[in-house]
């Protein structure tokens, strides 16, 4: 056997031990639930095809969706354990557009602490297959929606910076938009009720429905929210803090005691997700690891930890985590643990080439 | 081969336009056929074959390197591939055709003045209405790229054809992404062009293909027409 095939052999005895039901879902999936879950950033890498009723379809982007939906229309709730090899289909901008993924996806574990241990063991394992000792990236999540929690700031503005974290252009965006103080020359605002009148005249004179999309009502309250916020700062300091906190980049341990200083600076409680963090380090051993406070997936299912691998090309090798929201997100109706990742087979070979 | 193919769009206002331009630089396209002929040539330079083309098409076969020059929209370029911008070479903007890929959204919203916004209710449209914003185009791609620049990626597109403006009152999206030269439309639709909201500033170029075959032969060929036409001569 040649090289290449003794590596893949392994690998797919490594997919084989996990201990789990080995997944195999369809390759032709539904596309609406990918443009549902993940929007149209993503649904531009789909390879899409439409069937003679007009219904959408694509090609297998990748396996965590399909083994998840299926794991919920069987009934959610028994802990359960999938792992998969096989070809997905994305356009990239270099290579072919079908190539192999390896993963595991450990849903409703009763210790997600454990669960996410395996999922770093596996995909460790996985790399050395193919003599790759990486670096690894970790990012917090959980770290970041404890701090922002915390931090001192008028409430509509957490949400806001939330949901741009992991952009670190459109975060920087808001947070600089922050620091300008306006001199809002305090103009009396229309009440509520007269808002909503003028709203809805104009919706009615533009033809369009009260109740398909934004009502009358919501567009006033967030108009009203908008003026309350423009007077209402985020205090300097927190803007200091979160500036402070999101350039946090370097080796892992060194990162976390700049974070633990900086939240006894202001007197924040970081100390649980934390110690989350440090308790997974022990299990990563000599491997490079370093922390990077502003890296997230853009995907607001993501929770706790998150974790990038790379090898000596600099290309993502394994990426995963901890992603408690997803479950929901696709219809199960109260949250469920869950971690994960993917590897990347044919760079994984081109690490063994270079 | 040492010819060089110019594809020139093959109807309407922007054909007329293409042609005066060439006529205003000394050459003369003539299409031999007629209105119906897709075939063309330039008096005195033999080299040169014209084809007549729609000019979504002109974009497209540029970027795939099967014609050589040619005039077109900047937009049509970002919106046939992503790759489009880098497979071309814009020689020269011809100060005609121009228009702006807006985003617009409802005059009612009176609380969405620009993308900034758009990014806090596009973040919690889904969870309020049990889908996510629906956006209007037939800029699928420029549209995208904007958006993700943004930090925009909830959302979702639908492809319209014509009449964009009117898919919010019809129902089938919540705001849109069009093409506008004076905006007028959009306003009578009761449409708000957002502050930040000109995604791109398009007009008809002269645009020469980086894709295509070229010998240095070709290339000599190639350089000293841009060079008469006043157009950069690198590409």
């Amino acid at each position: 056997m040649s090289g290449a095939a003794v590596r893949r052999a392994q690998l797919e005895s490594l997919v084989e031990a996990q201990g789990a039901c080995r997944a195999s879902p369809p390759l032709l999936l539904s596309a609406d639930a990918y443009f549902d879950l993940a929007g149209e950033e993503f649904g531009r890498r789909l390879l899409l095809t439409t069937d003679t009723t007009g219904a959408e379809h694509c090609l297998r982007p990748d396996f965590t969706l399909p083994i998840v939906q299926s794991y919920i229309a069987d009934g959610v709730g028994e802990p359960a354990a999938f792992s998969y090899l096989g070809p997905i289909f994305r356009q990239r901008e270099t290579g072919p557009a079908e190539f192999d993924q390896a993963g595991i996806e450990l849903l409703a574990q009763t210790d997600g602490d454990v669960a996410l241990d395996q999922v770093l063991t596996f995909a460790r394992a996985a790399l050395s297959i193919f003599g790759v000792a990486p670096t690894i990236r970790l990012g917090g999540v959980g770290l970041f929606e404890a701090l922002l929690v915390q931090a001192d700031m008028p409430d509509p503005w957490r949400s806001r910076i939330r949901q741009r974290f992991g952009h670190t252009e459109a975060l920087n965006r808001l947070l600089a938009r922050l620091a300008v103080t306006h001199d809002t020359d305090h103009v009396s605002q229309p009440s509520r009720d007269a808002l909503v009148e003028d709203i809805t005249e104009q919706m009615v004179a533009a033809g369009l429905s009260l109740s398909e999309g934004r009502t009358p009502g919501e567009i006033a309250d967030r108009y009203l929210e908008k003026a309350m916020l423009n007077d209402s700062h985020v205090p300097a300091a927190t803007l200091k803090l979160l500036n402070d906190y999101l350039a946090i980049s370097g080796p892992v341990l060194q990162s976390l005691t700049r974070i633990e200083a900086l939240a006894a600076e202001h007197k924040l409680m970081l100390g649980a997700p934390i110690r989350a963090i440090r308790r997974h380090l022990d299990g990563l051993g000599e491997a490079r690891v370093t922390f990077d406070a502003s890296f997230s997936p853009r995907l607001d299912y993501y929770t706790g930890i998150v974790f990038e691998m790379t090898g000596a090309n600099d290309e993502i090798l394994a990426s995963g985590g901890q992603y408690d929201r997803l479950l929901e997100r696709l219809g199960a109706t109260a949250p469920i643990a869950a971690s994960g990742c993917a590897v990347w087979v044919d760079r994984l070979e081109s690490e063994v080439r270079a | 081969m040492t010819g060089i193919t110019l594809a020139v769009p093959s109807k309407g206002r922007l054909e007329e336009l293409t042609r005066d331009w060439f006529a205003q630089n000394g050459l003369t396209i003539t299409r031999p056929g007629g209105a119906r002929s897709y075939l063309g040539a330039i008096d005195g330079l033999p080299d040169v074959t014209v084809r007549f083309y729609p000019a979504s098409e002109i974009a497209r076969e540029l970027i795939r390197g099967n014609i050589d020059f040619g005039i077109t929209g900047r937009d049509l370029i970002h919106e046939t591939s992503e790759t489009g911008p880098a497979s071309v070479s814009i020689a020269k903007p011809l100060g005609f055709g121009k228009a702006d890929c807006v985003v617009a959204v409802p005059d009612s919203w009176i609380d969405v003045t620009h993308m900034h916004d758009l990014a806090d209710v596009a973040s919690d449209f889904r969870s309020r209405h049990g889908r996510w914003m629906r956006i209007a185009t037939k800029y699928i791609n420029i549209t995208r790229q904007y958006f993700a620049q943004a930090g925009i990626a909830e959302y979702r597109t639908v492809e319209s054809l014509g009449a964009t403006e009117a898919a919010p009152a019809s129902g089938v999206a919540d705001i849109v992404v069009d093409i506008t030269t004076t905006g007028s439309t959009l306003a009578a639709n009761g449409l708000r062009v957002l502050e930040d909201g000109v995604m791109l500033q398009s007009e008809a170029c002269l645009i020469v293909s980086r894709t295509a075959d070229w010998s240095d032969e070709r290339r000599a060929i190639m350089s000293a027409l841009l060079q008469k036409l006043g157009a950069s001569s690198e590409f």
